[in-house]
């Protein structure tokens, strides 16, 4: 019936086949690159611009200003000036001083919540994910009943329950959030362990707990490192959110939560800015590590 | 379906039982010494011991235990040592405002979230489209008390628009004959729409302040879900048989979309039972987040410990109210995969 | 005159300089079953949605004329006013491609409704008759169920019924049976091929199985890379196709084929022949864009080569 195709008469013997192309993308020098990575990516720029401009700020911020704790009656509810940016509050401290040093105190505090949530959570996730069994079952349960109380409240009561420290804040909304991540976790540590990897690992006479741990984990982690942007975000609001409510943090400590809350009376009286701006800087922040967040998630799918 | 209820029933009360389990060990066991807790930092140590022997504290742990769980499954929370009056009571009297306050605010916010995000999705990347995401974004982000500051000094004391945080209703306004405790019904049950239009301007700044920052994980949730419905295959086989577009996005895409979104009704939900706590506060509302507020300040820890439990309660009812839900949504899982050849 | 002529449909993702489908024409004659052939990734599919109106966001059609009897139905601005009475189509994977949320003899009777201005009752009522048409046993009890509790076969009939029941003047059936069983296979087919006849429509039959090919079609469009490559009668198909791709892809049917140039996917930018880069007979004239002509009635050819029978 049918052959391969055999030489066709009406191909020259010496003729070859080159490909030709209607268009080659020509190279872009490394700032055009950056500038088309930017247009292409607006949200997740400013946010990074806006997380630059934080860590800037709580990082060497504290060394410019004033002293956030120093008070200065005469001057006390001042607008925003030229010499007090954010103006001054009730007993005439400086609001920007005051923000500038909060913003170092939340930013760590936020960031240490969510890695210290991350570390432990993940950790459980993977065990308790490539374990499997009544392992699995027994974590599962209690994760389920610790996510039954809602984040900001189940921080409150552990809060109120120990001391007023920072250590405690800290402690408290990590609890909050550890859940989070085991859910996470375990979810690709079930994927992960199905991998062959984790079959050839166990081949190779490996304990169940060093394929765990060297193997899998590793893999596991990765959507929880994207989760814990975000979830840096959440804990900034959740420790400002207590804060406000002397929770934890207290005045005359300076942390933007605080500010508001102290704040919080002016405003009848029309001193808009001891709240507005301490506020304002929440809004932003959270926004900044949204942003990021929200993105890598995206990229990830 | 009906195993399927009796099943979500039963992990129910265990997580209830698991809840009380926690909390009681987070009030009793976590703090060094909780009789001198409770006594606050003024005590002497005459005062710490009263504490303890009134409160049960020197007894053995699991004496403890049992009274307090035989003490919860008869609805009896304790007593409040800043009043004195059965932590249940006080809670079951606040309890009205909250869910008048959580009920609007919800309805408001699945409103604004569902129409926008179902707008964004038919109409993806328009104006419409690009303006709820900013609104999404925003919204996550949203400090809610301050928030509620600026609605509260805008709308409040510049403008006028809406009285200022004081109660539910102004002072010196009557009570209406308890129906529902809902003052918007209560109102117009007793023969006074006054009330019901007065309780309406006092719940409006609250409820916007909840809303706004409820209404952006709805919304975000809704359009992913709708999109993802709208570029399924089924929806393509109604578009090739002739659906008008409309019943297309609302009976094949929207009614397809329900699940996760309802799924993020009950995280909202649950998030408004923490939030509540900001925003009573702001408001100088009479809810039981007030109450735990003041809980807190006053070291009243069975009246703290009372109000965890109850919100862990509500937040496990909410759940399995929603499991229902998926039950009445989605034929896949009240039919299970049975196959009929 | 023909029932459907479909002639240079250029199809573009958004805001992308290179076509996906390129100058893709196919034509059906009335009660002609005509079978779009390719591989995976060929574009048949496309085609197929683009005469539909029905490409996905993202995509558009930047040219192209879709004459039904006479009439284009394609606008300017590349959209395409269909009718389900002019035009109808069934899809792969019928579980999925039927609403899971609604009973399925609601799905017939809504169409129904749509399209021929008849109340609820009486569509329900003709929708339960036509479950019955399709051959499922117990219509009642069927239409009362929904989509996951029916087997592939079962639903594909259901498509198949809900397609039929706006009384096309042309069928589409993209790949109908290619997620089903074999066994069910034949049953499909032989219940096309008859309600065709009982209707009257023409089929454009789309699918990647040349076994099926044999079986249903009368005519035979193949295409790759989004490029028609030949048009044929199926028994010239069967017998003695001229084209490279073509007879590459009889020869995998019959046996293994040792082709030294692999699949490294069809490139969009490429001025000519899409095929090129796997054609063991290219050569310098293929940079053009091969036109379709005519080398024979009924049969035309997207080549430069000639392809003569090995001594």
């Amino acid at each position: 019936m049918t052959q391969v195709p055999g030489p066709s008469s009406k191909r020259p013997a010496d003729s070859q086949f080159v490909v030709r192309r209607v268009y080659v993308p020509k190279e872009q020098s490394l700032p055009r690159r950056w500038l088309s990575f930017m247009r292409a990516n607006p949200l997740f720029t400013i946010g990074l611009i806006l997380l630059t401009m934080f860590v800037g700020l709580a990082a060497i911020g504290p060394f410019f200003v004033g002293d956030p704790l120093r008070t200065n009656i005469s001057e006390m509810f001042s607008p925003p000036s030229a010499e007090h940016w954010f103006g001054t509050d009730v007993y005439g401290r400086d609001i920007f001083a005051r923000a500038v040093h909060a913003a170092r105190l939340d930013l760590s505090i936020g960031l240490t919540i969510a890695l210290v949530a991350m570390v432990i959570g993940s950790t459980i996730g993977v065990v308790s994910g490539y374990l499997g069994g009544w392992v699995d079952e027994i974590i599962m349960r209690l994760t389920d009943i610790l996510l039954a109380f809602p984040g900001f409240v189940l921080a409150l009561i552990i809060v109120a329950a120990l001391d007023e420290s920072l250590l405690n804040v800290v402690i408290a909304v990590a609890a909050a959030y550890v859940p989070y991540f085991i859910r996470l976790t375990r979810a690709q540590a079930l994927v992960e362990r199905e991998q062959e990897y984790a079959d050839a690992a166990q081949l190779a006479g490996n304990s169940p707990i060093r394929i765990a741990f060297r193997h899998v984990m590793p893999n596991s982690l990765q959507p929880a490192l994207v989760s814990a942007t975000l979830v840096t975000g959440w804990a900034v609001l959740t420790v400002a959110g207590l804060a406000f409510l002397s929770v934890g943090i207290q005045p005359p400590q300076a942390e933007w939560g605080v500010m508001v809350g102290e704040g919080a009376r002016d405003i009848i009286t029309g001193e808009w800015w001891t709240s507005l701006f301490p506020g304002g800087m929440i809004v932003l922040a959270v926004m900044a590590f949204h942003f990021i967040g929200d993105d890598l998630t995206e990229a990830r799918a | 379906m009906k195993k399927y209820l009796l099943k979500r029933v039963a992990t129910s009360l265990l997580t209830i039982l698991g809840i009380v389990v926690v909390v009681f060990f987070i009030v009793r066991v976590l703090p060094g010494d909780a009789a001198a807790v409770r006594a606050g930092p003024y005590a002497n140590q005459e005062m710490i011991d009263r504490i303890a022997d009134k409160y049960g504290l020197n007894d053995p742990l699991r004496v403890q235990f049992v009274d307090y769980v035989s003490g919860v499954a008869q609805g009896d929370l304790g007593v409040s040592i800043r009043t004195n009056q059965s932590v249940t009571r006080e809670l079951l009297d606040r309890l009205p405002a909250s869910l008048e306050l959580a009920v609007y605010s919800v309805i408001l916010a699945t409103a604004v979230g569902v129409s926008l995000g179902v707008l964004s999705a038919h109409r993806q990347n328009t104006w419409i489209d690009r303006l709820s995401r900013i609104f999404a974004v925003v919204g996550s982000a949203m400090a809610l008390f301050w928030l509620g500051l600026l609605l509260t000094f805008f709308f409040a004391f510049k403008w006028r628009w809406f009285p200022g945080p004081v109660d539910r209703l102004a002072v010196g306004s009557e009570d209406p004959g308890t129906f529902t405790g809902f003052y918007t019904i209560d109102g117009i049950l007793s023969g006074r729409p006054d009330i019901t239009v007065e309780a309406f301007r006092y719940l409006a700044l609250p409820v916007i302040t909840l809303a706004f920052v409820l209404a952006a994980p709805i919304l975000k949730m809704v359009r992913s879900a709708m999109i993802e419905a709208l570029e399924s295959d089924f929806v393509r086989t109604a578009k090739a048989v002739g659906v008008p577009r409309t019943q297309i996005l609302l009976v094949d895409g929207f009614r397809n979309a329900l699940i996760p979104v309802t799924t993020t009704i009950g995280i909202v939900f649950g998030f408004m039972l923490g939030g509540n706590i900001l925003v009573e506060f702001l408001f100088s509302w009479p809810g039981i987040g007030r109450y735990a507020f003041d809980a807190i300040t006053t070291r009243d820890l069975e009246a703290l410990q009372g109000f965890v439990v109850l919100v862990g309660v509500m937040y496990v009812f909410l759940n399995m109210v929603i499991d229902i839900a998926y039950a009445v949504i989605d034929p896949r899982i009240r039919l299970g995969s049975g196959i009929t050849k | 005159m023909s029932l459907l002529r479909a002639t240079g449909l250029n199809v573009e993702v958004t805001g992308s300089p290179y076509p996906i489908l390129r100058e893709v024409e196919f034509s059906v004659e009335p009660g002609e079953i005509l079978a779009l052939v390719g591989e995976s990734g060929s574009g048949k599919t496309m085609a197929a949605l683009a005469v539909m109106g029905l490409l996905p966001f993202g995509i558009d059609m930047t040219a192209g004329e879709v004459q039904l009897e006479g009439r284009n139905l394609a606008r300017s601005d590349g959209t395409v006013e269909r009718d389900a009475s002019q035009i109808s189509m069934i899809f792969q994977n019928p579980v999925g491609a039927l609403n899971p949320t609604m009973r399925v003899g609601s799905q017939i009777a809504r169409a129904i409704q749509f399209n021929q201005q008849i109340g609820r009752s009486t569509a329900l009522q003709t929708a339960i008759e036509m479950i019955g048409h399709v051959g499922i046993p117990g219509p009642e009890r069927v239409a009362r169920s929904y989509p996951h509790q029916l087997s592939g076969g079962m639903c594909q009939r259901i498509m198949i019924a809900l397609a039929i029941s706006c009384r096309p003047r042309l069928l589409i059936a993209d790949e109908p049976t290619t997620a089903l069983d074999v066994t069910v296979q034949a049953q499909i087919f032989e219940l096309i091929k008859a309600l065709v006849e009982e209707i009257g429509c023409g089929v454009v039959f789309i699918t990647h199985d040349l076994g099926a090919v044999a079986e249903m079609a009368d005519r035979v469009t193949v295409m790759y890379g989004g490029q028609v490559m030949e048009e044929l009668p199926v028994v010239e198909l069967l017998n003695d196709p001229k084209h490279p791709y073509t007879r590459y892809l009889l020869e995998s049917v019959i046996r293994e084929v040792d082709h030294r140039i692999e699949d490294i996917g069809v490139d969009f930018a490429l001025t000519g022949c899409r095929f090129g880069h796997r054609c063991l007979l290219a050569h310098d004239s293929c940079n053009e864009y091969p036109a379709l002509e005519e080398i024979s009635p009924g049969h035309r050819l997207s080549c430069f080569a000639e392809i003569t029978e090995a001594p």
